[in-house]
């Protein structure tokens, strides 16, 4: 009498394990959703932070050449920037190189040229070329090709070069379209660089 | 018993919330967690590669400072040059600065230099020119946390996965980024990176595994080449008010001397020197310039006009070129020093010059320490020999009055460097200043170099008198010298032949003259500052 009893009064009734259920499916969906969501907000972060790092690395890139540089262009699209910059570095190929191939990647003096006072180093520059080409960003140096960046959040960088009567800056905007809003509002990042051996050539 | 078993299924419950908000909080954690981390080793990998470039120039602004102070007026300033730097031989090395908030280390090696007539760099003190200083400097800036990579560097390209989901949309993204970080910020874990691989000048040498300063840290350097400012650069004539002249059939063009005695090749570009031919430059601080001869150079004004011959101008004419003339006074190199004793022996002079003389110093001197004389007035012919002959003699000569007379001179002779500090006026006959330095037919204007000192102001900062120099040709000869007398009113009156270069207050030239700057000049005379001519990012 006493099992019988016991066995009775332990069960879950029908209406019991139905509340149960959806109370644990709601916490599952719950659980799943914002795990989900989670795991989504993370991502639209990490590719904003990302690709906002490649802005900065664009800009630091051009930044570093530009003031080290004799001249800079830009094109009329704004998407390709060339700048002479000295060839401070001996590179294979180099007059200095083919006497003396130990000397790649050292340093050279500088000259000072009589003709026009300026201060040289070799008696040729490193041309440095930043260029758009389909989603990637390409450094061209001599012809050594390094890709800085490259995005599918369609990264735009834009440049223009400003002439004063003393000197030259340049200004980049670049913009991007983040994967979670694909809106480039809010995305740019300007950088304005002055010339440091400004020089007509 | 419902009561009891209803109190049972409660607890379940609560057990499944608290479990599943654990798990909910664990997820937003770990995100956050991943998000600040990368955040923050990345934004302090950026910040502090910008900061180390920040620390680098700054130390080489504290350089150039220190190069400066030997043109202070000021002995104090002068006497406290390298105070605190180690000196090896021609070489100065600062010590180590911290500079701003976030433990920014700067330091900077200097090295005195020149470059030698062929424009080819060489180390130490030039022994017949002005000194130029290479500096050297490095900043380096501590990371936060430990030594970790930047974001990038962690990526795919050689297959290891990353966060996004494999073959995903963000993961072509992630796979397309490249790798630039570290070819960029080069940041030093534990080693030197640049001693170790370069050596410590980078010049290859001497490679070594140095301890970084911070470990991890990021350094930066740079090379900077700094030029002594001297009065003349490629300019003929240049004046801070009026210019009139020179005469209808006169002309300015130029050569160097290095590479050659004075031809006419302004009209032939074939020739090898053509090149050198076309810097008889006229700059003009006023609205007006009037040119009547032929101007091998450009013109310049302060936003003015060129009138006359305009089509005699033979470069290109500027009307937006303003620029102003410090008042000049004696060097303080000069200032401090006693000068020879008065006296009537071969190697002195008396207190004026008021017969002629003969000057052969006792020692030869230097370029940076000439053999100094003063005098009050000079009214007749002083001849300047070398100590001995074949001897370069560098002699400086302070004339605190007047250089006037018909009977007036200075005769250079070879092997002497003569540097006349004038206070008062000039009015002599140019025909009586010879300058027969290295010879007659070819002499270099830098072997006899006039410098006026700026009268003194009054309250009001007027100039309390005006300083004039006027040379009188008479007979038709070849001048060879340099005029620096930013407060001096300048007339030439006749059609010598002029090799050499005037900066003056006011100008005024009437005459038919053939005049030649030496693009020489450039790079001597007095140094009045310096500049940084060059900078250069070493970036490996």
């Amino acid at each position: 009498m006493k099992a019988g009893t016991s066995t009775k009064t332990d069960a879950f009734t029908l209406a019991e394990m139905m509340i149960a259920m959806a109370v644990a499916t709601i916490i599952l969906a719950v659980t799943v959703t914002a795990s989900v969501a989670l795991q989504r907000s993370f991502t639209a972060v990490d590719n904003y932070f990302a690709t906002h790092m490649q802005q900065i690395r664009i800009v630091d890139y051009l930044a570093r050449d530009v003031k080290r540089g004799l001249s800079v262009t830009s094109s009329v699209d704004k998407q390709t920037v060339t700048v002479q910059i000295p060839r401070y570095i001996i590179q294979a190929g180099d007059p200095e190189a083919l006497v003396n191939p130990s000397l790649i990647g050292t340093s050279r003096p500088p000259t000072l040229s009589l003709t026009d006072l300026n201060i040289n180093y070799g008696t040729t520059t490193s041309s440095v070329e930043y260029k758009v080409v389909g989603a990637s960003i390409l450094r061209t140096e001599n012809g050594v090709v390094t890709t800085i960046a490259s995005s599918t959040d369609n990264l735009i960088p834009e440049t223009i070069d400003v002439e004063l009567a003393n000197t030259e800056y340049t200004t980049t905007a670049i913009t991007f379209k983040p994967i979670s809003v694909a809106d480039r509002n809010g995305t740019v990042v300007y950088s304005t660089v002055y010339l440091r051996n400004r020089r007509r050539l | 018993m419902k009561t009891k078993r209803n109190t049972e299924d409660s607890g379940s419950v609560l057990l499944v919330v608290l479990g599943t908000i654990l798990i909910l909080s664990i997820i937003g954690a770990n995100v956050l967690l991943n998000c600040t981390t990368r955040l923050n080793t990345s934004s302090s990998q950026v910040r502090a590669w910008t900061d180390a470039l920040s620390a680098a120039e700054t130390a080489g602004d504290i350089a150039y400072a220190e190069i400066r102070k030997s043109n202070s007026a000021d002995p104090a300033i002068r006497a406290s040059q390298w105070v605190g730097w180690t000196q090896s031989g021609q070489t100065y090395t600062s010590p180590e600065v911290t500079l701003g908030n976030n433990n920014l280390k700067g330091r900077t090696v200097v090295d005195k230099c020149y470059f030698d007539a062929s424009g080819v760099f060489k180390l130490g003190t030039d022994p017949s020119g002005n000194i130029w200083y290479r500096i050297r400097s490095k900043g380096t800036v501590p990371l936060p946390g430990l030594k970790r990579t930047g974001m990038d560097d962690a990526l795919v390209a050689d297959g290891q996965k990353h966060f996004a989901a494999f073959g995903s949309t963000e993961m072509q993204d992630i796979t397309a980024r490249g790798k630039g970080d570290s070819l960029l910020r080069k940041i030093d874990f534990r080693y030197d990176h640049f001693a170790a691989t370069y050596g410590p000048k980078g010049d290859g040498l001497n490679k070594a595994l140095v301890p970084a300063l911070y470990a991890p840290s990021i350094s930066r350097r740079i090379e900077q080449i700094v030029t002594p400012v001297t009065p003349f650069s490629d300019t003929a004539i240049k004046s801070a008010t009026t210019f009139y002249g020179l005469g209808s059939a006169a002309q300015i063009d130029s050569y160097d001397s290095r590479k050659g005695p004075y031809v006419f090749v302004a009209n032939n570009p074939s020739d090898p020197r053509y090149p050198d031919s076309r810097y008889g430059s006229v700059q003009i601080n006023s609205g007006v310039a009037t040119v009547k001869g032929k101007v091998y150079g450009n013109v310049s004004t302060n936003g003015g006009t060129v009138t006359g011959k305009t089509s005699n101008v033979y470069g290109s004419i500027d009307n937006n070129v303003p620029f102003t003339l410090e008042d000049y006074y004696l060097p303080a190199a000069l200032s401090a020093r006693v000068p020879q004793a008065a006296g009537t022996g071969p190697a002195q002079l008396p207190s004026s010059v008021t017969s002629n003389k003969t000057l052969t110093p006792s020692t030869a001197g230097t370029l940076a320490a000439p053999v100094y004389y003063r005098i009050a007035d000079l009214t007749k012919v002083l001849t300047v020999n070398p100590t001995a002959a074949g001897t370069n003699t560098y002699v400086a000569l302070r004339v605190t009055g007047d250089f006037n007379g018909n009977q007036a001179g200075i005769t250079v002779n070879p092997n002497v460097h003569l540097e006349i500090y004038f206070e008062g006026n000039i009015d002599v006959k140019a025909t009586n200043l010879k300058n027969a330095n290295p010879n007659t037919t070819n002499p270099l204007a830098s072997n006899l170099q006039f410098y006026g000192i700026s009268p003194p102001r009054d309250a009001n900062g007027i100039p309390k008198f005006s300083q004039t120099v006027s040379l009188d040709s008479g007979t038709p000869s070849t001048l060879a010298m340099t005029f620096y007398a930013p407060g001096a009113d300048i007339t030439i009156k006749g059609n010598p032949d002029f090799i050499g270069t005037m900066v003056c207050k006011s100008f005024y030239a009437n005459g038919n003259v053939s005049w030649h700057y030496d693009r020489a000049l450039n790079t001597v005379g007095e140094v009045l500052d310096y500049r940084i001519a060059s900078y250069v990012e070493d970036t490996r």
